[in-house]
């Protein structure tokens, strides 16, 4: 194992006595529990950790924190790789394994980075200028080139194989960053009792206080953050949750935040998930996140080696590792100044300080005090070096230009509020001339922001802000506010600050977005081109897009513009920040929801013997239903659905039905409910009896179909298809609920209640003989068609009997609490053994009705109204109904309109498809020509051929015409004759046997 | 489940209750002690009772007189010595008994005052408790569980890994609090799937109650 040659003798906030080894581009190294990965890398010497979009230029550390734009790799290997990960946030785990990204073959030999040597070319808006011609070689050949030679990381290209979550938390208040000000705010607000809830995305609380050498009260701010998490952790309505972002803030006061639960492990433990997305309801949230130092443009900003001055004291004090040997200060205000005193501190030699500033004597002896060099009202022109900064150009007040060796610049530039949250409710940011910087806008309803992020940027502000505002969430929670306290007192900083946007003169080039690869010249671009409107800037040169968001470059962007168009930044305007803050794994919003859970799956009662049948189950909305049962020996499902249909027709079959809609309605105006919301008569229908019905939408198309039973006078039980079950309880309870408030109708789903099986066969009845109780007579005189009966079975089991039937044979379907289903199906099976009982499904169910010409979904598909199903002299015209007046519009009623009849092919071995639109014979298979389409299709064992149902122009008038059913996706045209939708049994024989 | 001895066929007619094939008796998830108990009920008697138009408080009274429990008005659960009154929509209430016994006579005679839907086989209810339980339902829950927002005996129809579930708060035992869950049948699987992930990390102990419905 390597040293860490860069790793400081003694401090920081890491466990030293906790090595902890990784690789990073299949090299080892060690670090320390408490290390991020960049932390880790930058203790070994490592610097060059990655390769710029688009230029391939050697990249390092520019932050310590989330804003990085540079540092991203691969994590982990395999299925769990995860690309673009940034280092710097990323907590270093014994066996890490990371790679660097977007370079070939190697880190430091990099192919691709001959883009740089094209890169005049390579400009913003490259892309819509050199590829535009031809424009089929765009998806061909340039976007899978530029695809190649500019990117991020890889995905896994394999499932990942970790769990994760979705989970809802609830709170008083929520406060966004564990910082001073947001433990602060938590602290009075969980002091009276409120409940709180704090979301930090470090691993460790804090926030600045980490990274920084401070006092709070006299005495080291350690020792007052201990105190502080001490009591929040004694509070038990206060949560603490590290490693969780809040992202995005949604309408009503929810945030969405995601928990890196085992991000931090190699792979997670048993039974926990690697992220949880959590939707926080928050009556009241603070804003606490802090800022994001903002570089500085000039050439070469982005050597490896010139990093934030604030990053470089939080790998200082925070992590023990002094980043540089030699390090060189550019800083436009006081902050800089305490980079270069925590580096004295550490030991590290300060060859400069260049302060863009106007000299001052007292910055004069700071400097000479810390041995360095001071530019007053210099600038860093320039950086330069390969893969590691070697040194920087520097230009003095009176235009001198000095070169200097060093392998660090720390650049001080002031500090952004990290206020994107405030704006993901279309809160526009405000300019705030004196601080220079942006500060939350109009805020949402229940959203306060505290200390830095509000742009209040001392210690002292942020305790203060953060105690005052905690307080005041607890109050208007309506807990009894604790007795104020003042802030405690911290040492004194000063935040003297005048920024530069960019420095002219240097070679090279000057980035304003690393992550981009968008310089200076190409904001000047866009200006020159007429891209100046910030929306235009970012769309053309790409400032601001990708995993970072611009978190760095936004602003320098935004004042090169204003420069180039002489306007003030506020005049430029602000990129409007969106949700989420920072990337998201999908998995976290889809937590448990993946593969088959992406939806609730429903089994019917029968389904665990169903599936012991050796049933193939096919998705039927959410249901499974058995589709068909194949036996050994059956070449496909053809020859399986074939035998089903012709034992059912010869003897006896059972299929599952409880997956049909039920709804049990009651009520004196029971019956008169039903004549509103059916087409056809109800009053009459005497107890005991069934009977088909048909309802429509209000804009008089078909809705659904199905049986309804008088199970009493005011008492009966309607039956949906499987598909609309839900969707015709919702009419129903609209029409009782809004239209007719005033009919006594009380209704309620019973779907679940019943097991409910077809016996359907010229052995129906011998049967169930074997399965009803003895005393029930089954005859067809006492049981006859459409009789709907209570019986008893099993000895005494409570069931519902109907005679109807959907295969056109005998049949009767049998209802039994859904705890006997199971057992019913044993029954029957037993009962009808001796005539070889088989059990069907739903191909067969749909080869059966369609020989018998009755509509299912692929008719009932919402274009299709009453008589365009044969049904349309079952609309009462001695009453009033839903949809009634709209089915009688001019175009529902046209003669011209299609209606359904039957068809067949002329020769009987050809194939039918489903879908085939019907064209004269002779006509050209133009869509002037269309004459409708083929709806359902089936093959009959009983006819032994193809038939269709369909769709046709003049419909049953044409019976015995030829038309070409012309189906151009399988190559299919056939010649079919029109026929009667009924193909077997027209008289009905079979039904009433 | 109970077996019921048929006369009339030789096959015996075997209740296959909601939970059978779903979920068994055991830890589930993480060792030691478990965070979060699950009792799968089975054996209660269920219906849905709609009042008459302007008839709720005679059933009230109805129901009153032959179970001792009033109907309540609002989202919440009634328990009695053998039965419950669950609130489930306007002048709407789920009817459980503790057992079967007696249960269509009741409903029998409540159906002069209501429209009476048996339910007993629809729905598959669990009880659930343990230290954990808050946590491990807010993976699912939507609401706020908080014994400050959600009180012993509120009651609540809403979703759970997009099922539609009914649930209620029963009263508190020593580790926290308690609460029932019944979820539609035909969707119990996929709610034992979510539920089965969802309390895996602070061990599930399991066990099933085929004797009442009652928690």
């Amino acid at each position: 194992m390597s040293a860490q040659p860069f790793r400081l003798a003694s401090g920081g906030l890491i466990d030293r006595g906790h090595q902890l080894d990784f690789s990073f581009d299949g090299k080892s190294y060690g670090g320390y529990a408490g290390d991020t990965l960049a932390s880790a890398l930058l203790a070994n010497g490592v610097r060059l950790v990655g390769r710029s979009f688009k230029y391939h230029r050697p990249r390092g550390f520019l932050s310590a924190g989330p804003e990085e734009p540079n540092a991203l790799v691969e994590l982990r290997s395999g299925a769990r790789r995860e690309p673009n990960t940034r280092a710097t946030v990323v907590e270093l785990f014994a066996g890490l394994d990371a790679a660097s990204q977007n370079r070939w073959p190697s880190l430091a030999f990099d192919l691709l980075s001959i883009n740089r040597l094209v890169s005049p070319a390579l400009v913003a808006g490259f892309y819509y200028k050199t590829f535009m011609w031809p424009a089929s070689f765009w998806e061909k050949l340039y976007e899978p080139l530029i695809r190649r030679a500019a990117g991020l990381g890889r995905a896994a290209g394999a499932e990942d194989p970790d769990q994760y979550e979705k989970a809802f938390a609830f709170c008083d208040l929520l406060v966004i960053g564990g910082g001073p000000a947001g433990l602060a705010a938590a602290l009075a607000a969980g002091r009276s009792g409120a409940r709180v809830i704090l979301c930090d995305e470090d691993f460790r609380l804090g926030g600045r206080l980490l990274a920084e050498k401070r006092e709070i009260g006299g005495k080291p701010a350690s020792e007052w953050l201990a105190a502080t998490l001490a009591e929040l952790e004694s509070l038990p309505e206060v949560r603490i949750v590290p490693r969780t972002t809040v992202f995005g803030l949604y309408d009503h006061g929810i945030y969405g935040a995601v928990e890196r639960v085992a991000d931090h492990l190699p792979e997670p433990p048993a039974h926990q998930p690697r992220q949880r997305g959590w939707r926080i309801h928050a009556k009241r949230a603070i804003l606490a996140a802090g800022a994001l130092e903002r570089p500085i443009v000039f050439a070469g900003n982005d050597r490896p080696g010139v990093m934030l001055a604030g990053a470089v004291r939080a790998y200082v004090n925070r992590h023990g590792v002094l980043p540089g040997r030699e390090s060189v200060l550019f800083t436009a205000g006081d902050d800089g100044w305490t980079t270069a005193r925590d580096i004295a501190a550490a030991g590290g030699k300060i060859a400069a300080i260049v302060d863009s500033r106007p000299a001052d004597p007292a910055r004069k002896a700071l400097a000479d005090k810390l041995g360095a060099r001071l530019f007053a009202g210099g600038a860093v022109m320039g950086a330069r070096g390969g893969r590691q900064l070697s040194g920087v150009t520097i230009r003095d007040a009176s235009g001198v230009v000095t070169e200097l060796s060093c392998d660090l610049l720390a650049v001080s530039n002031g500090w952004n509020p990290t206020l994107h949250l405030t704006s993901h409710q279309n809160g526009k940011p405000a300019w705030d001339e004196t601080l220079q910087c942006f500060v939350p806008g109009s805020l949402p309803a229940d959203l306060a922001v505290a200390g830095s992020a509000a742009g209040r940027f001392t210690l002292a502000q942020a305790l203060e802000d953060g105690a005052r505002l905690g307080r005041q969430a607890a109050t208007e929670a309506g807990l009894a506010a604790t007795a104020s306290e003042p802030a405690p007192t911290t040492d004194p900083e000063t935040t003297g600050l005048s920024p530069v946007w960019r420095v002219s003169g240097g070679k090279g080039k000057a980035f304003v977005d690393y992550q981009n690869d968008v310089t200076d010249k190409d904001v000047e671009l866009a200006a020159r081109e007429g891209f100046r409107p910030v929306e235009h800037l970012k769309r053309y040169t790409t400032l601001g897009m990708a995993t970072d968001q611009g978190k760095t470059s936004n602003l320098s962007g935004l004042a090169i513009m204003a420069e180039q168009t002489a306007k003030t930044i506020p005049q430029t305007g602000t990129t409007t920040f969106r949700p989420p803050y920072t990337p998201v794994a999908i998995g976290a919003l889809a937590g448990h929801h993946r593969g088959k859970e992406f939806r609730p799956v429903r089994l019917a009662p029968t389904h665990d013997w169903s599936k012991e049948q050796g049933a193939v189950f096919v998705e039927s909305g959410p249901w499974l239903r058995a589709q068909y049962y194949p036996r050994p020996g059956e070449a496909d499902w053809l020859t399986t659905v074939n035998r089903e249909v012709k034992a059912v027709r010869a003897s006896v079959g059972i299929c599952d039905v409880s997956t049909l809609g039920k709804i049990d309605i009651q009520g004196a105006d029971a019956a008169e409910f039903l004549e509103r919301v059916y087409i056809n008569g109800w009053k009459a229908l005497p107890v005991g009896k069934a009977r088909y019905g048909l309802m429509l939408r209000e804009d008089g198309f078909v809705m659904d179909d199905g049986t309804t039973s008088r199970l009493g006078d005011s008492h009966f039980l309607m039956t949906t298809t499987t598909a609309n079950a839900g969707k015709v309880m919702q009419h129903l309870e609209f029409c009782h609920q809004v239209l007719w408030p005033e009919l006594d109708v009380r209704m309620v789903s019973v779907s679940e209640q019943w097991a409910q099986v077809a016996i359907a066969g010229p052995k129906a009845r011998e049967t169930l003989r074997g399965v009803v109780d003895p005393e029930y007579v089954l005859s067809n005189e006492a049981l006859p068609y459409l009789a709907a009966r209570s019986v008893t079975v099993g000895g005494g089991i409570q069931a519902r009997l109907f005679r109807i039937s959907f295969s056109g044979e005998l049949a009767y379907e049998l209802a039994v609490p859904a705890d006997y289903g199971d057992a019913m199906m044993r029954a029957l099976m037993q009962a009808g053994a001796s005539f070889g009982i088989t059990p069907y499904g739903t191909e067969a169910l749909g080869v059966m009705r369609i020989e018998k010409g009755h509509v299912a979904g692929n008719e009932l598909n919402g274009q299709t109204t009453a008589r365009d199903l044969g049904l349309g002299r079952m609309m009462s015209s001695k009453k009033d109904f839903v949809g009634r007046l709209m089915a009688g519009r001019q175009a529902l009623v046209e003669q011209e309109r299609p209606a359904l009849v039957g068809f067949r092919p002329v020769e009987p071995g050809q194939r039918l498809r489903a879908g085939a639109h019907f064209i004269g014979t002779g006509q050209q298979a133009v869509m002037e020509n269309d004459e409708g389409y083929m709806t359902s299709v089936a093959y009959s064992p009983h006819l032994k051929h193809w038939m269709g149902l369909g769709l046709i122009k003049g419909g049953a008038a044409r019976i015995g015409e030829r038309v070409r059913a012309y189906d151009p996706v399988r190559n299919g045209d056939v010649v079919v004759e029109i026929c009667s939708p009924v193909f077997v049994d027209p008289e009905g024989a079979r039904l009433h046997g | 489940m109970a077996e019921t001895a048929t006369t009339s066929t030789a096959v015996s007619w075997t209740q296959h209750g909601a939970w059978a094939d779903i979920a068994q008796a055991g830890q589930l998830g993480a060792a030691g002690p478990a965070g979060v108990t699950a009792i799968l009920q089975g054996g209660f008697g269920l219906a849905t009772l709609i009042a008459t138009p302007g008839g709720a408080p005679a059933l009230s009274g109805l129901v009153e007189s032959r179970t001792g429990i009033t109907l309540p008005a609002t989202p919440t659960i009634v328990s009695g010595a053998s039965h419950d009154a669950i609130w489930s929509g306007p002048e709407q209430w789920l009817l459980r008994a503790a057992t079967h016994d007696g249960f269509a006579e009741l409903l029998e005679a409540l159906s002069v005052q209501a429209a009476v839907s048996e339910q007993s086989d629809a729905r598959a209810a669990v009880r659930l408790s343990g230290p954990q339980i808050r946590d491990a339902l807010a993976k699912g829950v939507m609401l706020d569980l908080h014994p400050a927002a959600f009180a012993v005996g509120d009651t609540a129809l809403t979703s759970i890994a997009h099922i539609g579930v009914h649930l209620w708060r029963l009263t508190d035992e020593p580790d926290g609090s308690v609460f029932e869950i019944m979820v539609a049948r035909s969707m119990v699987g996929s709610f034992w799937s979510w539920f089965a992930a969802s309390a895996a990390e602070f061990g599930c102990q399991v066990s099933i109650d085929r004797s009442t419905g009652r928690g």
